[in-house]
């Protein structure tokens, strides 16, 4: 990955032959800029060994920060970072302020001269972005660091912990996640003994498209005390019968819009289900379900629990 | 008469040239962000470093670069492909060509190539693709001796079916993260971080542009039919076999960088068989110049109209050059 870096490098000084000291410490700077972004490169994709964090913390806090991931951009403002942010994609609707930020693309698709223009000193993209965007930006000579979408609530925490390191605010993360951890452990507490409840969700529609056993919303469903139907799965697609022949006791809907409601209605054909007969088929919101901080995970998986458990 | 053909060839080489700088010196000065183009000179010289000279020269430049090089190379293509099968309908990827590059990319990416080779395995992978599924239509295309071009139609045809379906197969069983990098690809997109890439498309471009132009009159004489050009002293099989290499390889290269952009091959050429006739000696620089304006036009615009946000450059040139071509078409009486 840091090759066509190292090639744009090398050429960019190859050209500029001529003065000799100024050259000799650009070329110094290069190696160490160059030297700094390769054990990057190392040190972040693989959660492992993103816990010794001492490389992060010998860089100056960015100020100036670009987030192409909407969890991202919520969690900064949980760090008190929402001022050093610079730049957002259209879908970084929360919290509020964060609208009034220049937009500079979508999650998969930004503008690279917009962000270039806003000179940012941490660029926060996701695996979706477009890998020949990030390229070109690290060519560029800009900070491109990517997280990985969390798998599970560790792995939440793991890459909300990552982020404060970069961004100098580590302390401020062990105060919000040892609040959320505390509250998580309430949650639990409030349904201990309750019987599991088995729990399909629906994440789309045509094709049938549900959470598989290494998506976070699997991690999520059993923190509420739910058991997912299609836990055993690998990929998402999943076909209704097999819904009707695991019989689950609920069903959840992560609204995409009205299509949500639609769906329900779908579902209210098959009598022989459970969750059909007992009328227990909900709606989540998609935002704070596919998009999550540690704060809004505890949340959801309290309302889930609330779910799961009422009472009939 | 032969001089004046050749001023008239001179005339619309040069007034092709003209519209292509236009188009570039449009191309740099507008985007998302506002750059008043008499700054660029103050740029070149004293500007290094600053975020308006890294967008001009290194963000704006490299992708004028790209879809010159592109946008060239398919239209010739297209050219002589069409001249070649004596068929309007014909077009680079009408062969499979796209359709091999965008399996081979698919493969690439579900068996994670880009591990072993980085960035570049997506590039190798869709020329691979892309020769592969070639040499396999040439080679059955071929059978019984001396290619069938009504056959090599066909089965270029149905190949690429075949690859469409396999890559709906492979999209089906992907994960998710895999899954948007494919249809990027397939999208098609000028944007190239790799300059040594972008470098040697042109190169490569450039060198089917010449090597084509060698065969021009033999092409002229091709598209009145194989047995008039036979006659004619032509050796047919040996130039149809040169020909539908040179497209082939030029296709494939173009394909394996962009990813998949549609229309230019198939429109350019008929705009300008419209324009300056069918010759092929000027009808390949006018497309080859033509087509390097027309993508870099639409790739403009597909960053400006929805700014920040990008759209796939294949819906410019499929909209603009579908209404341009229908338009052209109803105006003047048309026949390949």
């Amino acid at each position: 990955m840091e090759c066509p870096f190292w090639k744009f490098l090398t050429l960019s000084w190859k050209k500029k032959e001529g003065s000799g000291k100024k050259d000799m410490l650009r070329t110094l700077f290069a190696f160490a800029f160059f030297f700094v972004s390769f054990s990057h490169a190392f040190s972040f994709p693989s959660k492992a060994q993103d816990d010794s964090g001492r490389s992060l913390e010998i860089l100056q806090a960015p100020g100036r920060i670009i987030s192409l991931i909407p969890a991202a951009t919520e969690q900064l403002y949980l760090l008190d970072a929402g001022d050093r942010i610079v730049g957002v994609t259209i879908y970084c609707q929360r919290p509020s302020q964060a609208q009034t930020k220049e937009k500079v693309g979508t999650v998969i698709d930004v503008n690279i001269e917009k962000i270039i223009e806003l000179r940012p000193d941490l660029i926060i993209a996701s695996p979706l972005t477009d890998h020949k965007q990030i390229r070109k930006l690290r060519g560029l000579g800009l900070r491109v660091e990517t997280f990985d979408a969390p798998k599970d609530f560790h792995g939440l925490c793991e890459s909300f912990l990552t982020l404060s390191r970069i961004i100098g605010k580590k302390r401020k993360a062990e105060e919000v996640l040892e609040r959320t951890k505390r509250k998580l452990e309430a949650v639990r507490e409030g349904i201990e003994g309750d019987a599991k409840a088995r729990v399909f969700v629906q994440i789309g529609a045509n094709p049938l498209f549900t959470a598989d056993e290494g998506s976070f919303i699997n991690d999520l469903i059993e923190y509420a005390g739910g058991i997912n139907i299609a836990g055993d799965v690998n990929t998402g697609i999943f076909s209704r019968e097999e819904v009707i022949k695991r019989n689950p006791d609920i069903i959840l809907i992560v609204t995409m819009g009205i299509i949500g409601e639609r769906e329900k209605e779908t579902w209210f054909r098959y009598k022989t289900i459970s969750a059909v007969k007992n009328r227990r088929i909900f709606t989540v919101d998609s935002y704070r379900v596919c998009s999550p901080t540690p704060v809004s995970f505890v949340e959801t998986a309290k309302e889930m629990a609330r779910m799961f458990h009422a009472k009939q | 008469m032969q001089s004046s053909r050749i001023s008239t060839w001179t005339g619309w080489t040069f007034s092709l040239i003209v519209i292509l700088l236009g188009v570039v010196v449009f191309s740099l000065a507008v985007g998302a962000v506002d750059l008043p183009l008499r700054k660029a000179f103050f740029l070149l010289t004293k500007g290094q470093g600053t975020p308006e000279y890294t967008i001009l020269f290194e963000v704006r430049l490299p992708r004028i670069l790209l879809g010159f090089a592109v946008g060239g190379g398919l239209a010739i293509s297209g050219v002589i492909l069409q001249g070649m099968f004596r068929n309007p309908l014909v077009e680079p990827y009408t062969l499979g060509i796209s359709g091999g590059a965008a399996l081979g990319v698919c493969m690439n990416m579900v068996a994670g190539g880009s591990r072993i080779l980085g960035p570049l395995a997506t590039p190798i992978s869709g020329f691979l693709g892309a020769v592969g599924v070639v040499f396999f239509v040439y080679v059955i295309g071929a059978r019984g001796g001396g290619i069938r071009l009504s056959r090599l139609l066909l089965i270029g045809v149905m190949v690429s079916f075949m690859a469409s379906s396999l890559i709906m197969l492979v999209m089906a069983v992907t994960k998710t993260e895999d899954l948007h990098g494919i249809i990027f690809w397939i999208m098609g997109s000028l944007e190239e971080p790799n300059s040594f890439l972008t470098r040697a498309v042109t190169f490569i471009s450039l060198g089917g542009m010449v090597l084509s132009f060698l065969f021009a009159v033999d092409l002229n004489a091709l598209s009145l039919g194989e047995e008039d050009a036979f006659h004619l002293g032509v050796e047919v099989e040996r130039t149809k076999k040169f020909l539908f290499l040179i497209a082939s390889i030029l296709t494939g290269c173009c394909v394996a960088v962009t990813g998949i952009i549609g229309f230019v091959g198939l429109v350019v050429p008929h705009v300008m068989r419209l324009l300056v006739g069918g010759d092929h000696r000027i009808l390949l620089v006018a497309s080859y110049i033509a087509g390097a304006a027309f993508l870099i036009l639409c790739d403009t615009l597909a960053r400006v109209v929805i700014a920040p946000m990008e759209l796939p450059v294949g819906v410019i040139t499929g909209l603009v050059g579908g209404g341009v071509f229908v338009y052209a078409l109803s105006r003047k009486g048309y026949s390949f």
